[in-house]
């Protein structure tokens, strides 16, 4: 069990690109993907606090996770939805990447409204909290539309921010430029986790980001609910906001491409809200054109589907084949393979129940039920069902994952 | 099916027809109709929202949008309303502390209203103690309690020990509701019914104020 590091980064290298092309690796790629830093900070012994504060400590935690539950793909991000803040500086690619996480020391300087802080609004030791709002009128569709971006740093930031709150204060220049130092800091933890993690045997992803329009005017303009009534009596507005919001959401994936960024992260949330009369005509075609335009860039797509997708399962069907990964939380994972078999690569398949309260021997049942179900043909990855590993699973339940893949999961 | 305004006033209610919904509305409060009338056929189209809800028809998106439309024809009956219309209960209801999910409490809320429950709604965030206090001013038959965060069920097993030590719990029945919430909640929280579907809690608030009577 002792290969050297760089033979570890070509195997899991060749398994992940295998899967991505559609055909069968060596054994089936499990991912573990995190912003919480729950369960690996309770398992390295630090504090929650730390976890999303500390950078060092945050290193220090994740690459102790990443030898001791040795897996394929480790996705970390410690800190919370901040995409509005890489829109707000979308035309600047060298700023636009280094602010799409919120984190902690962030929120600090920022005092945003978007999210809670252990230590700060909540309890020490509890993960941090995406509380969200309505931060945009009804009225105010027209400005979004002409320019989102002017709009977004005129008027929603100094909303949300409160140290932003009067523009062109001395207040609100330090804060940015406090930020600016913050993301520099945010920015070299990132390279020196991958260099750390590169020496524990793990490829870096070259991962960049990108949302879908009407989610961006859910989390952060009108809450998700007033997006979901705006769809029926602002329609043609809410439509040509998506439109416009289209190009800085493209401008923010495409900023880390020169640096060769070919895998974009989009995390999906009004999704399971909608009937598929409303997500056929006012969220499927903005994001289908986001994954197109970025696939045609030489940039795939590694789209969360949060919660149960299973009523939109088909209109996947319509992106170009290997268009990218199709990760899954509640949707029916073997309906999933089987509708997507040949065309896309489907992740998901652990149920946050079972990983929480199973036991070792109901986990190895499960995922050989499972793999044996959906593992033919390839171009599967096994993750958990939310994209965080739950705080209070059982280290025994981890291992049990990780062997069980190891014994079911080989082609 | 002949059709009287009434009739297409479920209709249009059901369909998430907002602006006739609301012209509907006003043509027949307009014209004398009586406002329990209009009640009524609100309430039954809820109903029948509720159950394409539960077949899977009708999504949250439509959920949530009638639950809109639902405050609006409240606005605008609720002036007109004579004493006559006696509530069947009252819920006072919240997110409990720690928790700011409301989706589904809206929803809740509305859909209890329409089967005639005076509601007052606490918001989110609610600490045990504006529980009390709320228990006390409004005298309800209910309590109700969302959550949606596994942390929301100690928050809500809090609530009722703080109702208990304010010597409140035997005047009132504790119903909790949220996607998280169970049997095995239900009976750690020490609360006397538990739903995860709005329409579900309807029916236990009006078993629970039946039991009451
Ligand atoms: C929308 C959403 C949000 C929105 C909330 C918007 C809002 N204003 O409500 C935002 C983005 C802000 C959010 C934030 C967070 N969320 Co959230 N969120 C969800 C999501 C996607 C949907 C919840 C929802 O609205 N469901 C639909 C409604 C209609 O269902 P419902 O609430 O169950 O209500 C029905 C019934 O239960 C019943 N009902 C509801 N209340 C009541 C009350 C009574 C008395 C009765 C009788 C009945 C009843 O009627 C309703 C209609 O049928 C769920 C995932 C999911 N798919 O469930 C996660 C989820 C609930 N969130 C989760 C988490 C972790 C969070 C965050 C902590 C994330 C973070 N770290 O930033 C924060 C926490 C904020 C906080 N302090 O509460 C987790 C909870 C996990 C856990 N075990 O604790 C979930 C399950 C996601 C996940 N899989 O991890 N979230």
């Amino acid at each position: 069990m002792s290969k050297m590091p760089e033979e570890l980064i070509r195997e899991k290298s060749e398994r992940l690109s295998r899967v991505m092309e559609l055909k069968e690796p060596d054994r089936v790629p499990l991912s573990f993907a995190s912003c919480f830093g729950e369960f690996m900070a309770r398992y390295s012994g630090i504090t929650v606090d730390d976890f999303l504060f500390n950078y060092d400590k945050t290193r220090e935690s994740a690459v102790k996770f990443a030898s001791d539950f040795l897996h394929d793909m480790l996705v970390l991000a410690p800190g919370a939805e901040g995409f509005i803040f890489s829109v707000a500086f979308s035309n600047h690619p060298d700023i636009a990447p280094l602010v799409r996480f919120l984190t902690g020391p962030m929120h600090d300087i920022l005092n945003d409204k978007y999210t809670r802080w252990p230590g700060r609004e909540l309890l020490h030791n509890i993960p941090f909290q995406f509380i969200g709002g309505e931060f945009m009128s009804l009225s105010e569709y027209d400005d979004l539309i002409e320019d989102p971006v002017e709009f977004i740093i005129k008027t929603v930031l100094p909303r949300t921010c409160g140290t932003l709150e009067a523009p062109g204060s001395q207040q609100a220049m330090a804060a940015l430029v406090r930020l600016g130092m913050e993301s520099l800091k945010f920015g070299s933890f990132l390279g020196a986790l991958g260099a750390d993690l590169a020496r524990v045997g793990y490829p870096s992803l070259p991962i960049t980001f990108a949302y879908c329009p009407l989610d961006f005017i859910g989390d952060f303009l009108r809450k998700p609910t007033g997006a979901l009534i705006d769809v029926r009596r602002v329609p043609d507005k809410v439509k040509s906001a998506c439109e416009a919001l289209i190009k800085p959401i493209l401008n923010v994936a495409l900023a880390l491409k020169p640096a060769g960024a070919n895998l974009a992260f989009i995390p999906l949330h009004l999704n399971e809200y909608l009937a598929p009369k409303l997500y056929n005509e006012f969220y499927w075609p903005y994001l289908k054109r986001v994954i197109v335009e970025l696939y045609n860039n030489g940039i795939k797509s590694f789209v969360f589907f949060e919660g149960y997708h299973d009523a939109h399962l088909e209109t996947i069907l319509e992106l170009p084949r290997g268009w990218g990964i199709a990760y899954f939380e509640k949707t029916d994972i073997r309906k999933a393979k089987k509708v997507l078999e040949g065309h896309s690569c489907v992740m998901g398949g652990l149920p946050i129940p079972l990983m929480v309260s199973g036991t070792p021997e109901k986990i190895e049942e499960y995922v050989r039920n499972l793999l044996k179900d959906v593992m033919s043909g390839g171009g599967f990855i096994l993750a958990p069902g939310v994209a965080e590993i739950p705080g209070e699973t059982p280290i025994e339940n981890m291992r049990a994952i990780i062997k069980a893949v190891e014994k079911h999961g080989r082609y | 099916m002949g059709s009287s305004p009434l009739d297409e006033l479920v209709d249009a209610f059901v369909n998430l027809e907002e602006d006739k919904v609301l012209n509907l509305v006003e043509r027949l409060l307009k014209e004398g109709g009586d406002p329990v009338d209009v009640l009524e056929a609100c309430r039954s189209a809820t109903k029948i929202i509720g159950e394409r809800f539960e077949r899977g028809e009708y999504f949250l998106s439509e959920l949530v949008y009638a639950g809109e439309i639902f405050n609006r024809v409240m606005e605008a009956v609720l002036p007109k309303v004579t004493k006559e219309i006696k509530p069947i209960g009252t819920i006072v209801l919240g997110t409990v502390q720690g928790d700011i999910h409301d989706i589904g409490k809206n929803i809740f809320k509305a859909f209890s209203q329409a089967a005639g429950f005076e509601v007052i709604d606490l918001g989110v965030d609610v600490p045990p103690e504006r529980f009390v206090e709320a228990v006390i001013e409004y005298k309800p038959n209910i309590v109700g309690m969302s959550g949606l965060l596994t942390l929301a069920i100690e928050s809500m097993k809090k609530t009722v020990e703080v109702l208990k030590s304010a010597g409140l719990r035997d005047k009132i029945k504790i119903i909790i509701g949220g996607g998280r919430v169970d049997e095995n909640a239900k009976q750690y929280v020490e609360a006397d019914e538990w739903a995860d579907q709005a329409t579900i809690g309807v029916r236990k608030c009006r078993e629970l104020i039946s039991v009451m009577a």
